[in-house]
């Protein structure tokens, strides 16, 4: 059954009164994340991908300019105030800073203890200060340690895994993460890693996982969606998408991966664009393929309307000319495929 | 004034190994918090040869950045500097007078900041700012003569004239970097520090820049010290590596045995640790925490998380040694191998 599903969505900044200049942050993006079992779906892309706009689409936050987005076959614009306090309940976020989400001036317990409230989860102190801790050791914390303390005395992983606490205090269905590691520390980084794959393994959630890190979308999920200016570039299983990308700038990205590897060598930059690329936004008068400006093997064709989605694989479609000669798939049945 | 005449400035007069451009002798560093004296870095020694890239890794409060702003003498209160040498072909830069040393800095050893966003003056053109630099060390030349260096530098780093009118805002964030990486070889200094220098950066771009890096330090036989936790990175730019942690550097090695043969045990949980493409699904973090600094583990600071700790580690603190040719590593394992 689906559980959380963008069809076709697309969202569009700006071309108001005092931003004439239309921004399109999310291009006809469509995503399913089943019920049936649970799985890791990476979302990949570098900074104005679109892939944090498509996290705040997924939670709520923001509506699509076109295009829906449902939940348990319920569209997320149309849910009535109880439905959409279920939606709050069983879609949770882990988000990128884990410095920022604290109050400095209160004790950690407080952002334990809000949902509790909210969501009626408990009937008692004690049941709350049970569930709490249940919570903290499923993290990999020692409530003891982490409990009755403020936010700067604790480090930023012990931060992050309180995030990841309070959202399985809630028993979610889905949780989004979005880098949920970038800003910790090496030594750290695989623990909280870890501590996201056992949610998926003991308690069978499942993890919308957002990143610019192909190397950690590799290890932890199953199905990756690369975005490039908000479009999907290349989609399937992070096996055949990470290890024999296709499209060329999934190649490029992952030509980039700096490996933890000297005799793995970057190789030399003859392949990169060098003088000065600006950072120009994408205006929604562009037609063609996205990447087209940047690509080696650019053709006519591409200049002239977007790629569809070309299915290479069972397992995985390309957003590029260079596939035309294999099945056209539209981004919704692909999801389907993916999700099947 | 020439370029010459102002490295001329410190002046070579070393009793240390022509192939020792930067030598740095049990640096102390403290920052004073209310409650008391936080050592953020504890006795770190190394050295820097000539035209070599020396990554500094470590986690967050292992010193590293601490150790690196030192050696340019941009640490400003409540960090105090309680000890030790900066060795720059044998001058102290510790004991420099501030005139001397506003004038080694870009000359004889400069600084790609971290965030290159922030470190360029929003309100002023990227043209007038390389100039400046420039002017501050003397270059009392006619602007047409300036503009021509500039642009040569420009042009090093892949970056057209034009962005000469630009403002910082007008550029990408590879593109402030690479303006930043031309004012660090615009006197053509001997070291030069890049702190985390694309921690800000796409992984495409972070690749052009190290790359452009790499290839302008080569050109003008400069030294690098890289300072930076992402090991990636490390195995892709650096030579040589160092290990930080709690403040010491625990282990210096030629960046392959540093990742096919780690020593210290830290470092070898710390490779295995590293994500790659060739497992899934299987993660090796280090166990427990940080050590704080305000409140130290006595003895060698990886021991509470060491999982080959023995008796003597909780009490006596281990020093660098070269326990192999090339090989520096702080730990009691190897106590043996050291003479």
């Amino acid at each position: 059954m689906q559980l959380l599903e963008a069809q076709h969505v697309t969202r569009v900044f700006g071309g108001g009164v005092l931003n004439k200049r239309q921004t399109v942050a999310v291009d006809d993006v469509s995503l399913l994340i089943t019920e049936d079992k649970p799985t890791i779906t990476a979302i990949a892309g570098e900074s104005g991908s679109g892939k944090t706009t498509l996290a705040r689409l997924l939670l709520g936050m923001i509506q699509p300019s076109q295009g829906t987005i449902r939940f348990r076959g319920q569209v997320l614009a149309d849910m009535s105030r109880q439905d959409r306090r279920n939606f709050r309940r069983q879609v949770q976020a882990i988000f990128q800073d884990p410095f920022e989400v604290y109050n400095p001036f209160y004790k950690v317990d407080q952002v334990l203890t809000t949902p509790i409230r909210k969501f009626k989860l408990a009937n008692s102190p004690a049941e709350a200060e049970r569930r709490i801790e249940e919570s903290l050791q499923m993290a990999g914390l020692r409530p003891e340690e982490t409990l009755g303390r403020y936010p700067h005395q604790l480090s930023g992983g012990q931060r992050q895994r309180i995030m990841v606490a309070r959202a399985l205090l809630l028993n979610p269905k889905i949780i989004l993460a979005d880098e949920p590691v970038s800003m910790v520390d090496a030594s750290l980084r695989a623990t909280i890693l870890e501590s996201l794959l056992k949610l998926k393994r003991e308690l069978g959630i499942s993890l919308v996982y957002i990143t610019h890190d192909l190397t950690t979308a590799y290890q932890v999920s199953e199905n990756i969606y690369v975005l490039y200016r908000g479009s999907v570039a290349e989609v399937g299983s992070v096996d055949k998408v990470i290890k024999e990308p296709l499209h060329p700038y999934t190649q490029l990205l992952v030509r980039s991966i700096p490996l933890p590897d000297p005799d793995l060598h970057w190789g030399s930059e003859g392949d990169l664009e060098r003088k000065n690329q600006t950072a120009k936004g994408v205006g929604s008068e562009q037609r063609g393929c996205k990447f087209a400006d940047r690509c080696p093997f650019v053709m006519p064709e591409c200049r002239q309307s977007p790629p569809p989605l070309y299915r290479t694989n069972d397992d995985r479609a390309v957003a590029c000319f260079l596939y035309k000669e294999n099945e056209e798939i539209s981004g919704q049945a692909m999801a389907e495929t993916l999700a099947a | 004034m020439t370029v010459e005449a102002i490295s001329g400035n410190i002046k070579e007069q070393s009793s240390l190994g022509a192939n020792r451009v930067l030598e740095v002798k049990d640096l102390r560093i403290s920052y004073e918090t209310p409650r008391g004296l936080v050592r953020a870095v504890s006795g770190v020694s190394f050295f820097l040869k000539r035209g070599e890239r020396l990554g500094l890794v470590g986690e967050s409060g292992s010193g590293k950045s601490t150790t690196a702003l030192s050696l340019m003498r941009l640490l400003g209160p409540p960090a105090i500097i309680e000890g030790g040498q900066v060795l720059l072909e044998g001058k102290d830069l510790l004991k420099l007078s501030e005139e001397q040393m506003r004038r080694a800095r870009f000359a004889d050893i400069a600084l790609i900041p971290q965030g290159a966003m922030n470190s360029l003056n929003p309100v002023m053109k990227v043209g007038e700012q390389l100039r400046d630099t420039m002017r501050a060390h003397a270059f009392n030349e006619a602007q047409s003569a300036l503009n021509a260096r500039i642009e040569d530098v420009l042009d090093w780093v892949d970056l057209t004239s034009d962005i000469m009118d630009a403002y910082p805002h007008e550029l990408s964030g590879g593109m402030k970097q690479r303006v930043c990486i031309a004012m660090a070889i615009l006197l053509r200094p001997k070291v030069i520090i890049a702190d985390e220098p694309t921690s800000a950066l796409d992984v495409v771009v972070q690749r052009q820049v190290m790359e452009t890096l790499r290839r302008v330090q080569n050109d003008i036989d400069a030294s690098v010290i890289l300072v930076g936790h992402d090991m990636g990175l490390m195995a892709q730019c650096v030579d040589r590596i160092g290990v930080m942690y709690g403040g010491k550097l625990v282990e210096v090695s030629p960046v392959r045995d540093i990742f096919k043969n780690p020593q210290h045990p830290y470092t070898q949980m710390l490779i295995a640790s590293l994500p790659n493409l060739e497992s899934k699904e299987v993660f090796q973090g280090i166990p427990g925490l940080t050590p704080s600094l305000l409140n130290p583990p006595s003895g060698c600071m990886f021991h509470p998380r060491c999982p080959q700790i023995m008796a003597h580690c909780e009490v006596d603190v281990p020093t660098l040694n070269e326990i192999k040719p090339d090989r520096w590593v702080a730990c009691h394992l190897y106590d043996d191998k050291v003479a």
